[in-house]
């Protein structure tokens, strides 16, 4: 046991002795650590804000299905919605894209009543004529827009809005560049009279499923004018499966990416934790030299590294904390929220969740130890008169 | 009297089987009897540090058997040959091989580190091996603030902690002055005293007179072997 701590205080010793050398290195691990940490946190950070936003949201979404992909629907359907049994409130809604000068925004045309929950008023008030908008903080923040601004849009420019109010939302990333409208006000600026992009249902407590499944069998093929294409059903959970897919596939594809650079930083890694190495190569030849057995240099040269990981990963976190809270996440966030450059004009969501810091921690250590422990040991394993050469 | 080193048949070969082959050593038979000040001799580049490191074990010959104590250590694994660099030999290098940044009690007591020894005791049993040095005054200081034969003297303290039964000393005099030789020829005689065997490899005329088997060494062979009173 004491043969134990005295490897380590020595262990700790060297790391203090050799200065340069081990800031050095837990500066190039948090260089590679922080990233990583950031995108999973955005990442989780994101799922989490969708999820809120799917909970909010209705039971079933119905649209039109044009050749596998959703379509606009027919108002007409909203009738024999609510004559189902189960439903609770059946509305339309349009969701569409258009530029706000050179900023992608997202409208959408809604009754002020089903206005999600999470959208709070921070100026002005609701909607409530013709013409009457609410953008979202990030948009007016951006374009300096206040209460009473007037303005038209590229896909309308006959059109021309007011703005009413400036929202707040806790589901950050959905309302920074969204401009809400009454459905009316909507369905002229898109020229889709008569049509919804989904209409969405709610349902009392356990009748969606069955719903989802009697619109899909009874009006998905067929429909009441033979006119309209067939439609398409989505409840909760499967868009919820949706959201966890996308991005699934975006942490996926971050972390492949991650990978491919990680995979090069270690041969930069390993020149870094080489760094002073004929050095320590000479020392490891004196301690075996003096009565040392490798495995005693292994576990000392390991608990070294121990120490630099146990270090590094929680510095790490802690940068991608202050990255995250001082710098929005830039560089970083824009690769899984599209169209948001290089600063966002929201804050960024984020959530540390202990299964990533742990792989942190991981990661340090898998890096450190392959840097050093190998040649130590291929030091160590020589005579010592060859690795004090 | 008893031997307690032997080699029989040592050869060194460096690059073995390639153009640039060196042979270092070549067919060294030799003994060392136990309580004696061995010299070797030698011109520069006549295998004299390499026979040191081949009987020190801290490299192995290429042919030929090493023996310590009656045993052939030259196929011993690399465990074994540890432990006895840690309990039987006591290392002093030529350019002393001193731990940098560390005060010269740590290096010192470095070898006491993985027999569990902790830090008090380290301190104080290194403490005791710098004051027979006489440098009390550089307890603290580490090798870069200090001379070369007070480095010398701290490498001899660290070779000294273990209390081993064999001291080696490769070329100890070629890096200090003249009023540090004397200080070491001092403790050379008072480890003699105490039982040590010493074996020190040095062109230096000054051993001539104190040593009592000089191994004459020349391209690698041993040429001469001369046996003389004690002093």
């Amino acid at each position: 046991m004491n043969k134990h701590l005295n490897l380590l205080l020595t262990a700790v010793g060297n790391i203090i002795r050799n200065k340069v050398r081990s800031i050095v290195l837990i500066l190039c691990l948090i260089a590679v650590l922080f990233p990583f940490i950031s995108a999973i946190s955005i990442s989780e950070g994101i799922k989490f804000q969708s999820l809120i936003s799917v909970e909010e949201g209705a039971d079933i979404y119905v649209t039109s299905d044009h050749y596998g992909s959703n379509a606009p629907i027919s108002l007409r359907y909203l009738q024999r919605f609510q004559e189902m049994e189960g439903v609770t409130k059946v509305f339309p809604r349009i969701v569409g894209r258009t530029y706000f000068v050179n900023r992608l925004t997202t409208i959408v045309g809604i009754l002020p009543e089903n206005i999600p929950k999470s959208i709070h008023l921070a100026q002005g008030g609701m909607f409530h004529e013709r013409g009457e908008v609410v953008i979202g903080k990030g948009l007016a923040k951006e374009f300096r827009l206040q209460i009473g601004v007037r303005f038209s849009l590229s896909v309308n420019p006959s059109k021309l809005f007011r703005v009413a109010g400036i929202f707040d939302s806790s589901a950050t990333i959905w309302s920074a560049n969204l401009i809400l409208m009454s459905f009316e006000d909507a369905s002229e600026f898109f020229r889709m009279e008569g049509k919804a992009t989904d209409i969405l249902i709610y349902t009392r407590p356990g009748y969606a499923p069955f719903l989802a499944k009697e619109i899909q069998e009874k009006m998905g093929i067929s429909n009441p004018d033979q006119m309209e294409p067939p439609l398409r059903v989505q409840d909760k959970p499967l868009v919820r499966r949706y959201f966890q897919r996308g991005f699934n596939y975006k942490a996926g594809v971050f972390t492949a990416l991650y990978t491919v650079a990680f995979a090069l930083a270690i041969p930069a890694l390993l020149i870094v934790s080489g760094f002073g190495q004929t050095e320590r190569r000479k020392e490891i030849g004196v301690i075996k030299a003096t009565g040392w057995q490798t495995q005693e240099v292994m576990e000392m040269v390991a608990l070294e590294n121990l120490i630099i990981s146990l270090t590094s990963a929680p510095l790490a976190i802690l940068f991608a904390m202050v990255w995250l809270k001082w710098f929005n996440g830039a560089f970083i966030a824009q690769f899984f929220i599209a169209e948001i450059g290089l600063m966002a004009p929201f804050s960024v969501p984020s959530r540390f969740l202990l299964l990533p810091c742990f792989l942190a921690f991981l990661f340090t250590i898998v890096l450190t130890m392959i840097g050093s422990l190998y040649s130590t040991w291929k030091t160590a394993t020589v005579p010592p008169v060859e690795a004090m050469r | 009297m008893e031997t307690i080193i032997r080699t029989e048949k040592a050869d060194k070969i460096y690059y073995q089987g390639r153009p640039e082959e060196v042979r270092a050593l070549q067919q060294i038979d030799l003994e060392i009897l136990k309580n004696r000040l061995v010299l070797i001799r030698g011109p520069s580049g006549s295998g004299k540090t390499t026979l040191l490191n081949v009987i020190s074990t801290i490299d192995r010959p290429t042919n030929g058997r090493i023996l310590l104590h009656g045993e052939d250590v030259s196929k011993y694994s690399d465990v074994q040959l540890s432990r006895i660099r840690q309990k039987t030999i006591g290392l002093i290098f030529q350019n002393f091989n001193l731990l940098p940044r560390l005060p010269a009690w740590e290096n010192v007591a470095f070898p006491l580190l993985p027999l569990g020894v902790m830090e008090k005791e380290r301190r104080r049993r290194s403490m005791e091996m710098l004051i027979q040095m006489k440098l009390e005054k550089r307890i603290n200081h580490p090798p870069e603030q200090m001379s070369g034969g007070e480095q010398q003297r701290v490498s001899i303290a660290r070779a000294l902690i273990n209390d081993p039964d064999i001291v080696i000393a490769d070329e100890p005099t070629s890096n200090i002055d003249a009023e540090s030789i004397n200080i070491f020829l001092d403790i050379l005689m008072d480890l003699k005293r105490k039982g040590k065997t010493i074996v020190v490899s040095s062109h230096d005329p000054i051993f001539l007179n104190y040593s009592e088997t000089i191994f004459l060494l020349k391209d690698g062979r041993l040429i001469n072997i001369e046996h003389r009173e004690s002093k």
